[in-house]
């Protein structure tokens, strides 16, 4: 069973700023980690190979310094890594990231699997990956919080907002994964020093993927932000209520709804 | 000169951090109130590969450097807890062994204490004394194949738990041999642990030897050398140590802030009085200035330098600026440092200990100081 895992690596801290001009989140000086969703992903593929065998390859668009998220997928175990990387990719939105993949998933020989994390903890669209199965005409299977491979197909438990619901695919398909789908093993100190001393990071650029580009970047992303601005946070003040717990009670439903939440 | 850390370090400090995360914190309420760690901790650490990680991989290490090593631990520091000390003992005794044991040693006590299958220990101190190895007296007689040992070891960590022992003790001409011992040999019995003022769970106990029988074999380096071996182990034990006091005062400084940028004094956030704020700085500038000596010292070692005044020097800076370090810590956070739902009040403990083990911050000066003069160079 071969599988592709689409990673993203996302600033360190969920408190970052954002270019009041161009939109985009201001990356400098914020370390980047590997996406912690994406984690589970490797971790559900990694699994999958336990029982079934096969290879693994780590794919991911980014800049120069998102190899080390590819390194750390290495070191986590998977067999091969291909960073996406070129200056025309910037400003990539969903669609634009989609599309690239999908363009790097078709050069990889063969793949029974593409498995990607629900969601990037910085944009938290959940887009890529069911666009990206649109995109290379795959079965999706989203939110996947167990996942069984079967001789002729792969099962799901999918997660829903009111239950859950089992769903059912052929090879090759795609799976976007929850994160309590598991708990993403620690690589080991040898595994890491293997990925950064005995491993390579393949590195594609556009040219490698196709010859004409205007579907890549800023240029191929039709989402363009209007505005950001961050939520403005007013300190209310603490009102203690007294009296009997169920009057007590009571009151506090009602203060809650006239507030609008409940 | 470099001071920025390669990749592989910075992700195996992340590994370190998530490990304490995930294995470590969520145990230590348990192991404090237990005062025991549980053996399945060994096992962690062996599939995380962090047991003899400087012994080449054919023995069962990983070869990988004293730095790194170093910045493993200083990450399992931050938990304050007894199980961050386990790897650094083991580390010690294994490269011990790798270092002064034959090819036959080497291939038989090794991998087992790699794989988190048995434990190690190593035994210098006595009730007499835990600072002067003339002073020790258990001995190891000769018979046939075999050395007898006798006496009685203090203070021996994981001295109870299955596994291998350097031994210290002095053979039939009154020096100093380093002996292998087996844990499950006859003869070999302990008492109950010692009750610490910190490292809960970690098992200090006394090792009674009555005519343990040790193949003479098991000898570590030349017979009547122990005190060689003891020094050079010592030596990188010190490192270690020092790599735990800069992860603690890290946590320390990182507690403090936290607390005090909350805490609110005359109406304010305690971090806008410049009085708390040169706490703060000083304590940031002893951790740094702790933190990069370590890191020179763990360089050295591997370049292949004796580290053994190096070491002592940094032991007899480090210890007290740490110390110091904790004191403002607990000042900060007033009453509330004193009391155990604060993670300071166990960092306090814990740092009381490197200064008063594996050679006191005393000794420290006594050994860099004769150092300096007999030193040819001025
Ligand atoms: C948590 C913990 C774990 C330990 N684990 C181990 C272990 O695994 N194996 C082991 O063998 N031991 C272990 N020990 C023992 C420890 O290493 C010794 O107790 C320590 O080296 C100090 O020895 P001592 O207590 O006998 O002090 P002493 O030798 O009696 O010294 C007392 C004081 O006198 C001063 N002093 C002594 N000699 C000199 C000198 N030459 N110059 C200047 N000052 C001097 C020092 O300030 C010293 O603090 C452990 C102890 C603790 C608390």
């Amino acid at each position: 069973m071969n599988i592709v895992v689409c990673i993203k690596q996302v600033p360190e801290t969920s408190d970052i700023g954002w270019d009041p001009k161009t939109g985009t989140l201001i990356r400098e000086g914020v370390g980047g980690i590997l996406n912690p969703n994406d984690k589970n992903a490797l971790e559900a593929a990694l699994q999958l190979r336990e029982q079934h065998g096969g290879l693994i390859t780590a794919l991911s668009m980014g800049p120069p310094q998102a190899e080390d998220a590819l390194r750390e997928a290495l070191s986590m175990g998977v067999d091969k890594a291909i960073l996406l990387n070129d200056r025309i990719f910037a400003g990539s939105d969903t669609l634009s990231t989609s599309y690239a993949l999908s363009l790097a998933i078709t050069k990889i020989p063969s793949f029974d699997l593409i498995l990607c994390g629900k969601e990037s903890w910085d944009a938290m669209t959940a887009q890529v990956g069911p666009q990206l199965s649109e995109l290379l005409n795959l079965p999706q299977l989203t939110y996947a919080t167990v996942i069984t491979v079967n001789r002729n197909s792969v099962k799901i438990k999918q997660k829903l907002e009111d239950g859950f619901r089992i769903l059912e695919a052929s090879f090759p398909a795609l799976i976007t994964v929850e994160k309590e789908i598991n708990q993403p093993r620690i690589p080991p100190m040898d595994s890491i020093m293997e990925a950064y001393r005995d491993k390579e990071v393949q590195v594609w650029t556009a040219e490698d993927l196709v010859k004409d580009k205007k579907h890549f970047g800023l240029k191929g992303s039709p989402t363009q932000s209007r505005k950001v601005y961050s939520k403005k946070v007013q300190k209310g003040k603490v009102t203690i209520l007294e009296g009997e717990p169920d009057e007590v009670a009571g009151r506090l439903i009602q203060t809650l709804k006239q507030k609008g939440l409940l | 000169m470099d001071f920025t850390l390669s990749g592989e370090s910075k992700m195996m400090v992340k590994a370190a951090r998530d490990l304490a995360k995930q294995e470590i914190e969520q145990i230590e309420a348990k192991i404090e109130e237990e005062d025991a760690i549980p053996d399945d901790i060994w096992q962690k650490f062996a599939k995380a590969r962090m047991l003899g990680m400087m012994i080449p991989k054919e023995y069962g290490g990983i070869g990988s450097s004293a730095l790194n090593v170093i910045l493993i631990l200083e990450e399992l520091a931050k938990t304050g807890s007894a199980v961050a000390f386990l790897m650094a003992l083991n580390n010690s005794v294994v490269e011990t062994i790798y270092h002064w044991g034959s090819e036959d040693l080497r291939k038989r006590f090794i991998p087992p204490l790699c794989d988190g299958s048995l434990w190690p220990a190593m035994a210098f101190t006595e009730p007499g004394t835990g600072s002067d190895p003339t002073a020790i007296t258990t001995s190891a007689k000769p018979d046939g194949d075999h050395y007898v040992l006798n006496g009685t070891k203090r203070f021996i960590s994981y001295g109870h738990k299955k596994g291998y022992g350097v031994f210290y003790a002095k053979d039939e001409t009154e020096k100093v041999t380093a002996f292998v011992v087996d844990k499950s040999s006859e003869g070999y019995t302990w008492s109950k642990p010692w009750s610490l003022m910190g490292l809960a769970g970690q098992g200090l106990v006394d090792i009674f030897l009555k005519d343990v029988k040790v193949p003479k074999e098991n000898i570590l380096g030349e017979k009547g050398k122990g005190f060689h071996i003891l020094l050079r182990w010592i030596a990188g034990e010190r490192v270690q140590q020092m790599a735990f006091m800069v992860g603690m005062g890290q946590e320390c400084l990182n507690e403090s802030l936290r607390f005090a940028k909350e805490r609110i004094v005359r109406g304010r956030p305690m971090t806008d009085m410049q009085g708390f704020q040169w706490m703060l700085a000083e304590m940031h500038a002893s951790i740094e200035a702790s933190r990069w000596w370590t890191y020179r010292v763990a360089s050295k070692q591997d370049e292949g330098d004796d580290i053994a005044v190096d070491s002592a020097a940094l032991k007899l800076f480090v210890v007290p600026t740490i110390q110091e370090v904790a004191r403002k810590a607990l000042q900060i956070h007033g009453s509330y440092g004193y009391c155990k739902d604060y993670k300071i009040e166990k960092l306090y403990r814990t740092i009381a200990s490197p200064g008063v083990t594996a050679g006191s911050t005393e000794i420290q000066k006594t050994l860099v100081g004769s150092a300096l003069a007999r030193s040819k160079e001025i």
